[in-house]
């Protein structure tokens, strides 16, 4: 008799744990959106942002090919003579300052990564994400430790790039890059490293179980910035 | 009698069974959907963001394609001038007007907005940092400042705003600034004005620490150049 209670306690235990995990998965589900969407309106605008992206992608091939070929033709045109030879660098190396084009070279890789620890283990939960303003920190110190080309999970930073968190994924240049992030810069290792000294702010986020990490390399490449540049509203005084 | 308890028992131990079967089932399917939910994927997204994600395609690949005709357009330039160096010399002009724009070479003006920041004498409230001075530079360029300048310190792709313990000062490309602070930007000055003084912009955030920020339109703004050399030792 005894043991039959303790079956049927037991068993009762267990079906609320089946109820509550049905119910947890349900809510999830519901909240992450499955991909199975009914709704005729949606899958009509998601096929309409995948026929605009595709569009895009496709332009900025044609984009670059060009570019290569402009470079080529700015080459060749320039290469009889020593004064145009001259601005002919002056132009590739612009470009290779505003993030125009791809670039090589020694420096360092940070990654930052969401703490691992338990969300309601902490106080404060969101002290345990990787947020806008620690990547922005983050950039910001190893430019002045003298990065000269610095790209995010390959999004290159260029004069007009912003960030900004929303949830836990980060928009760079119009991108939507989610957690590690990955942090490229070129420049002197060693004085980029500094950023991972001891009270340096890669210790600050350590402190916080949020992940980062710094990485030394000879050979670092940045990719360029796929957008465009293009001024509305500045306008150059000239002298 | 026995028999009927034992039978009893086994049917709710197989009972058992399949619960706990189910149960961890369950589980591992949730924990898979967790997992593969890419937030990031536009499979995830709902109507309205659907609908900004479009907008936003849409505007990158009109910017992509206007950029995409005047490069071929320059190459035509570039192979019908390529007998005369003078011609030459003017396209090559007109390319570097551009990039020494964005590099910050050059003096710009345009409409925009002129942020200013005092230090206040209440000692209860939050000193400047070089923090604020980053966060509202950022801001500007999420609101599309095509050019910034600190105290004419101008914004180019390698300034740093550091704040030098040793010295207490703010640094900004190695110069030190000193308050009260100037922070003039050119773009869409309506669309800078509201996305800094909205709820929850960087101007909002500080006024309601209680710092002394206010920010004003300006039909005309000018943004001196970056006066120290720009120089590359390591990319190539």
């Amino acid at each position: 008799m005894q043991n039959k209670k303790v079956v049927a306690i037991v068993l009762g235990v267990m079906c609320f744990a089946l109820t509550a995990g049905i119910c947890i998965q349900m809510r999830t589900v519901e909240g992450t959106n499955s991909t199975v969407s009914n709704d005729y309106e949606e899958n009509n605008l998601r096929a309409e942002v995948l026929r605009y992206k595709e569009r895009y992608d496709n332009r900025v091939k044609d984009l670059s090919d060009a570019e290569a070929e402009l470079e080529k033709e700015r080459e060749s045109a320039t290469q009889n003579d020593t004064a145009l030879k001259e601005k002919e660098e002056e132009i590739t190396e612009g470009n290779k300052v505003i993030g125009l084009t791809e670039v090589t070279g020694p420096g360092v890789i940070v990654t930052l990564s969401d703490s691992k620890k338990d969300a309601s283990s902490s106080l404060d939960p969101s002290s345990l994400l990787v947020h806008d303003t620690d990547v922005l920190s983050v950039i910001n110190e190893l430019k002045n430790a003298g990065a000269e080309a610095i790209s995010i999970n390959d999004q290159r930073i260029i004069p007009t790039t912003g960030i900004i968190c929303g949830g836990n994924i980060i928009d760079i240049n119009g991108e939507k890059v989610g957690a590690p992030f990955e942090i490229k810069a070129i420049g002197l290792p060693e004085q980029l490293a500094a950023l991972d000294r001891p009270g340096g702010y890669l210790e600050l986020l350590r402190s916080y179980s949020v992940g980062a990490t710094l990485e030394k390399s000879n050979n670092i490449t940045i990719p360029k910035y796929t957008g465009t540049i293009t001024y509305n509203y500045a306008k150059s005084i000239s002298e | 009698m026995k028999n009927g308890m034992k039978k009893g028992k086994i049917t709710m131990i197989i009972t058992a069974g399949i619960a706990c079967f189910a149960l961890v089932l369950v589980m591992t399917m949730q924990f898979k959907i967790v997992n593969e939910a890419d937030i990031t994927s536009i499979e995830n997204m709902r109507k309205s963001e659907l609908s900004t994600e479009l907008a936003n395609w849409k505007t990158r690949y009109d910017e992509v394609n206007k950029q995409y005709e005047e490069t071929t357009a320059m190459i035509e330039e570039y192979k019908n001038n390529k007998e005369s160096n003078e011609e030459t010399s003017n396209l090559m002009d007109s390319e570097l007007e551009q990039i020494n724009m964005s590099l910050g070479k050059t003096d710009v003006e345009g409409q925009g907005v002129i942020i200013s920041i005092k230090e206040t004498d209440n000692e209860e409230v939050e000193k400047i940092t070089s923090d604020d001075l980053l966060v509202i530079v950022n801001a500007l360029k999420l609101a599309g400042a095509e050019a910034i300048s600190i105290n004419d310190q101008r914004i180019i792709n390698m300034s740093d705003i550091v704040y030098i313990d040793a010295a207490s000062v703010i640094r900004v490309n190695g110069e030190r600034i000193l308050a009260p602070y100037t922070i003039k930007a050119i773009g869409d000055s309506s669309y800078l004005e509201s996305s800094l003084i909205g709820n929850g912009g960087a101007i909002d955030e500080m006024k309601k620490k209680g710092q002394d920020v206010t920010i004003d339109k300006e039909n005309n703004v000018t943004i001196s150049k970056y006066n120290g050399d720009i120089e590359t030792k390591y990319m190539e």
